[in-house]
């Protein structure tokens, strides 16, 4: 690892400002996947902006009409959010399902969602969710729908001196959820597959994770099953049609094969959840 | 016999230490004056090196040394003497160490080594062992026949055999003639990796009389002082090894591994301590790999399940350098019955040099690799013949009396116990239901032995020193690496001296303070180390005896050790403390004699002969065989493919049990071990390269993964064992892969030839049968 100059900025501004003089910056929020980029060589920043301790960017707040969840909020944050876990259990099954316990201590949604890994645990839930991402920036904020922030792999639509200040959501968006992972082993996992799908109303919302560039939304299966009942016969198309949608690789985890088998066992069996609770 | 602390739950004497992070790891080592190293390392698995341009390298500041192969070409190893430590004129495998940089900081040899460049001609490779066995494949080795090789293996010049292992005994093809069924079956079991908790590290040393210390993460202090002694022609007492603390080895870590690379280091820059800390990339692929293997196995079988004959092949992909592999081969080949009496046998076990990563002992040392066949293929045969796999293994399986495949008789084998204790405790033949309508339940067991894979010669000594206070010093040089030995000899010591095991500090691992000892492998420490402190502190005893009678006007024979005295049998009030004789006996008069008391204990096991040469047959060709088997009870999910263990019974017949706690918990640990290679543990390779060198896409069991587990035991004594014990470390986690395979083809019907069996393996072999879709 190469040297690098620590910086630890109090305010938003002064943080925006320390981007703005050094181009080869990179900011530190949980630091669990920007330590293990650096170890390897894949990015070499000459300062580190460590933001974890910004005021605005901490805590979560649950609202009549919104749901905040601050950019410095950790994985386990959520999950131990006696409201979050509560109203919104299949957003908190994806944050527990990231990393060991030692790792959800430190890391963070809002650096999950600017990773941009195609397998981002905690982005399905929230592409069902609609969620909102805030971002602070020279020109002041911006709001950006997570369903476009992601542009392919590793890239998004944060531009290079802006700073996810949190991720907002209506506390309405969906009548309930179920998330999907599936991983080779139940613990301390990457995704071969992740999936989260939500009802609201007679409409579905389904986002799949680690069988495309990015974490997306399914927006085929979606409309097909718009105010259908959930028979058997339903759930199998849909599932059909979801094989047809994605576009996963074969890699070290899982081949393309299996993981196209896996879209359409877990969202057949998601929906089958769905229909079976209500 | 009744004891006071042997096969009692004795706490660690390690614990402490262990648990609160205080004790001090080759790594925690920080010495002045101390130089990094880093390795400059092959890009290509074959490869002939063209030039090395250090220029670069040489002109970076705080670089202090840079050396390479070529400066020292003195071949070395354990058994086959084909191993350079620097790469000599060309490159094996993908990662073998080329160039070694010495400098004031780790980032500056890091730095130093992306400075070198290196100019290589790639050769065609040899990326798979089968295909490497055939004539006209690249040559890895094409000087093999010059090499120098221990007598008991038999390497192929011109070819890829490293060691071509034959047993022959009876008639196998007569056999097969006869048989009422005779059926064949090949398995894959692919490279695994140790993962330990501790990388690899060492730290050598040079002083002016040109003695080389190194302090190295290491299972035998002693194998690593007889390699650097031959490899760089240094007197043995001018090597001293230390191993303070070892963070798991599992076999990694014995023989020699990465100290060689330091010696020259430490030799040009004496006064400097040399050190090199492996990261985990190095630890999956510079470090020993367990090898894989290829097996074929043929088996001739009557309807009355009587197995009469079995023919096997097994070739073993050793990877780039065979010096420890040979051995693997060596004892799957004598082990290659699997723990069954049959009358004829036929095996040809070949090592095959690839341009893999390094092949070497990895726990069970090819017992895990050849029963994943082995037993699969009892399965398959009790089917054919319409028995079940219980009955199979109650009629071939081994009872005292029994032959093996080498011709030996076995006058102990608890097998048929274990057998019966895990068919109950498990209800193998009663199904159960699963936990959800789209999961399939079943259970398998698998049975397995092994004998200590070591030279007829492995042997182990001991020395005991009392104190004045009554307290004693055991040194040792077997090595703690968390299996527990230091308080297995500790145990043995205080049970024989009668003083309670906190009374003694155990002292390991340093070849210049620490008698002899061959290696910490083979599951060999408690039988062979623990039979030398038995002897150390036998020897001792025997002396504040004859003491003792002196003292009390007690005739020997009538004295006993207890509480820390020597007390007359039949005058209890007659009594001597061992301390006030610990430094001799002194009379009324004020002299004095004997000194101190000093018990030395020495092992080496009895009467173990080498094996005819052209049949492998022998009548003792090992020291002892450990039994035992395991049973899973698991569930397959149809949609996912994904397995579910949910409990597994073990037992294994250990001739004694020294501490409960331990030995449970090390029992538990091989299971674990083996359900990780059973599902989730691969070296993916693909040309000679490691497609998943760390923990991201290497997974290995976490505590999550652990199913109910019950274990026990039976008791036959092992009589040259101390106590009667016997090793169990590495059987222990030989049966539960295969018996994991039976209990999948069980639930689903469907057989797993392959390890391991992954959640999209088994998922496409449901959906090929139609169970899934």
């Amino acid at each position: 690892m190469e040297n690098f100059v620590y910086y630890k900025p109090q305010t938003l501004k002064e943080c925006v400002s320390l981007l703005e003089e050094h181009p080869d910056a990179a900011l530190l929020n949980g630091g669990t996947d920007l330590i293990i980029q650096m170890r390897e060589g894949l990015r070499i920043p000459t300062d580190i902006i460590d933001i974890k301790n910004i005021p605005d960017l901490q805590g979560i707040k649950v609202g009549p009409d919104e749901i905040f969840i601050g950019g410095a909020v950790t994985m386990s944050q959520v999950y131990d959010h006696p409201e979050l876990s509560k109203l919104f259990p299949y957003l908190c099954d994806a944050a527990r399902s990231v990393g060991s316990i030692q790792i959800r201590n430190r890391a963070t949604i809002a650096g999950n969602l600017v990773n941009a890994s195609p397998l981002a645990d905690t982005a399905t839930p929230l592409l069902c969710l609609e969620a909102v991402i805030h971002t602070y920036g020279p020109n002041g904020t911006r709001e950006i729908p997570l369903n476009e922030f992601f542009v392919f792999v590793r890239k998004t639509l944060l531009e290079p001196n802006e700073v996810v200040t949190g991720i907002s959501f209506k506390p309405d968006a969906l009548d309930k959820a179920v998330f999907t992972k599936l991983s080779r082993r139940n613990e301390v996992d990457l995704s071969t597959v992740c999936c989260s799908v939500g009802r609201k109303g007679g409409e579905y919302r389904i986002a799949f994770g680690s069988v495309a560039p990015t974490p997306l939304r399914l927006l085929d299966v979606e409309a097909y099953l718009k105010d259908k009942e959930l028979t058997d016969d339903v759930r199998r198309e849909a599932a059909e049609i979801a094989r047809g949608t994605v576009s996963p690789i074969s890699d070290v985890r899982a081949s393309k094969e299996y993981r196209l088998d896996m879209v359409a066992n877990i969202l057949e069996d998601a929906l089958a959840i769905l229909q079976k609770e209500g | 016999m009744s004891t006071e602390f042997v096969g009692k739950s004795v706490k660690r004497v390690d614990g402490v230490k262990k648990v609160t992070g205080s004790l001090k790891y080759v790594d925690d080592l920080k010495m002045s004056k101390m130089y990094y190293t880093a390795i400059k390392r092959s890009p290509y698995p074959h490869a002939k090196i063209l030039s090395i341009n250090l220029e670069k390298a040489k002109e970076l500041k705080g670089v202090k040394d840079i050396i390479t192969g070529d400066l020292f070409t003195k071949r070395g190893g354990l058994y086959l003497q084909d191993k350079n430590f620097l790469a000599v004129g060309k490159v094996r495998y993908r990662g073998e160490a080329v160039v070694a940089v010495a400098a004031i900081t780790e980032e500056i040899a890091h730095k130093a080594v992306s400075l070198i460049e290196v100019e290589y001609e790639e050769m065609p490779a040899v990326t798979n062992a089968v295909e490497g066995m055939k004539p006209g494949a690249p040559l890895v080795h094409p000087d093999l026949g010059e090499y120098k090789v221990a007598p008991v293996f038999f390497p192929v010049p011109g070819t890829n055999i490293s060691n071509h292992y034959r047993l022959r005994k009876g008639n196998v093809d007569e056999a097969f003639e006869k048989a009422d069924h005779v059926v064949e079956n090949k398995f894959y079991i692919p490279h695994i990796q140790h993962t330990p908790i501790e990388n690899h590290v060492a730290i050598a040393q040079a002083e002016i009389d040109g003695t080389i210390q190194i302090w190295a993460s290491c299972q035998s202090p002693f194998a690593v002082r007889q390699a650097i002694s031959h490899d760089f022609d240094i007197p043995m007492n001018k090597v001293r090894v230390m191993s303070p603390a070892v963070g798991g080895g599992f076999g990694s870590k014995g023989g020699t591994t990465l100290e060689g690379i330091l010696v020259p280091l430490a030799q040009r820059n004496p006064g400097h301590p040399i050190k090199l800390t492996y990261s985990r990339e190095d630890e999956f692929q510079n470090a020993y790999v367990r090898q894989g293997l290829h097996a074929t196995i043929k088996t001739g079988i009557m309807n009355d399940g009587n197995i009469i004959a079995v023919q096997n092949e097994f070739i073993w992909d050793g990877g780039a350098y065979n010096e420890y592999g040979v051995n693997i081969a060596k004892a799957a080949g004598y082990a290659s019955s699997g723990p069954y009496d049959i009358e004829n046998v036929w095996t040809d076990s070949y090592c095959v040099y690839t341009n893999h990563p390094v092949g070497g002992p990895y726990r069970g040392f090819g017992m895990g690799e050849m029963h994943f066949g082995i037993e699969q293929n009892m399965d398959i045969l009790a089917e054919k013949v319409g028995i079940s796999p219980v009955e199979i293994r109650r009629i071939n399986g081994m009872r005292p009396g029994g032959v093996t495949g080498t011709g030996e008789v076995v006058e102990v084998a608890g097998l048929q116990e274990c057998l019966e204790i895990v068919a109950e405790r498990l209800k193998v033949e009663e199904k159960e239901a699963p936990s959800a309508p789209h999961k399939l339940r079943g259970k398998g067991i698998a049975s397995g032995w092994k004998a200590p894979s070591m030279p007829n010669t492995a042997a182990s000594s001991a020395i005991i020193k009392l104190n004045e206070d009554g307290t004693a010093h055991l040194m040792v040089s077997a090595q703690d690496i968390g299996q527990g030995s230091d308080t297995i000899m500790t145990q043995i010591a205080a049970e024989v001296l009668s003083i309670s095991p906190d009374k003694i500090t155990i002292r390991t691992g340093d070849t210049d303070h620490t008698p002899y000892e061959w290696q910490t492998v083979a599951s060999r420490i408690t039988y062979s180390a623990g039979r030398a402190t038995y002897e150390a502190a036998m020897d001792a005893k025997n002396q504040l005896i004859e003491l003792a009678q002196i003292k009390l006007g007690v005739y020997g024979r009538d004295l006993e050790l207890k509480d820390g005295f020597i007390v007359a049998k039949y005058h209890p009030e007659k009594r001597v403390s061992i301390a006030s004789l610990a430094i001799g006996l002194v009379f009324d008069d004020g002299s004095a004699v004997h000194g101190p008391i000093i018990g030395r204990g020495a092992f080496i096991p009895p009467n173990i002969r080498d094996a005819d040469k052209e049949t492998g047959l022998g009548d003792h060709p090992v020291a002892f065989w450990t039994y035992g088997v395991q049973g899973v009870d698991l569930e397959v999910d149809t949609r996912t493919g994904k397995v579910d263990i949910l409990r597994v019974i073990s037992c294994f017949d250990v001739g004694k049990v020294m501490n409960p706690q331990l030995l449970e918990g090390q029992v538990e640990g091989a299971i674990m071990q083996s359900l990780g290679t059973a599902l989730f543990e691969e070296l993916m390779l693909k040309d000679g390269k490691v497609l998943n060198p760390s923990f991201v896409d290497y997974k290995i069991p976490t505590s999550e993964d652990m199913p109910e587990m019950e274990i026990y035991f039976v008791e036959n004594p092992e009589e040259t064992g101390p106590f009667g014990a016997r090793g169990v470390a590495e059987p222990a986690m030989v049966p539960a892969a295969p018996a994991t395979a039976n209990a999948i083809f069980d639930a689903t019907g469907i057989r797993m030839y392959t390890m391991p069996m992954t959640a999209e393996r088994i998922y496409e072999a449901l959906k090929q049968k139609g169970v899934s879709k």
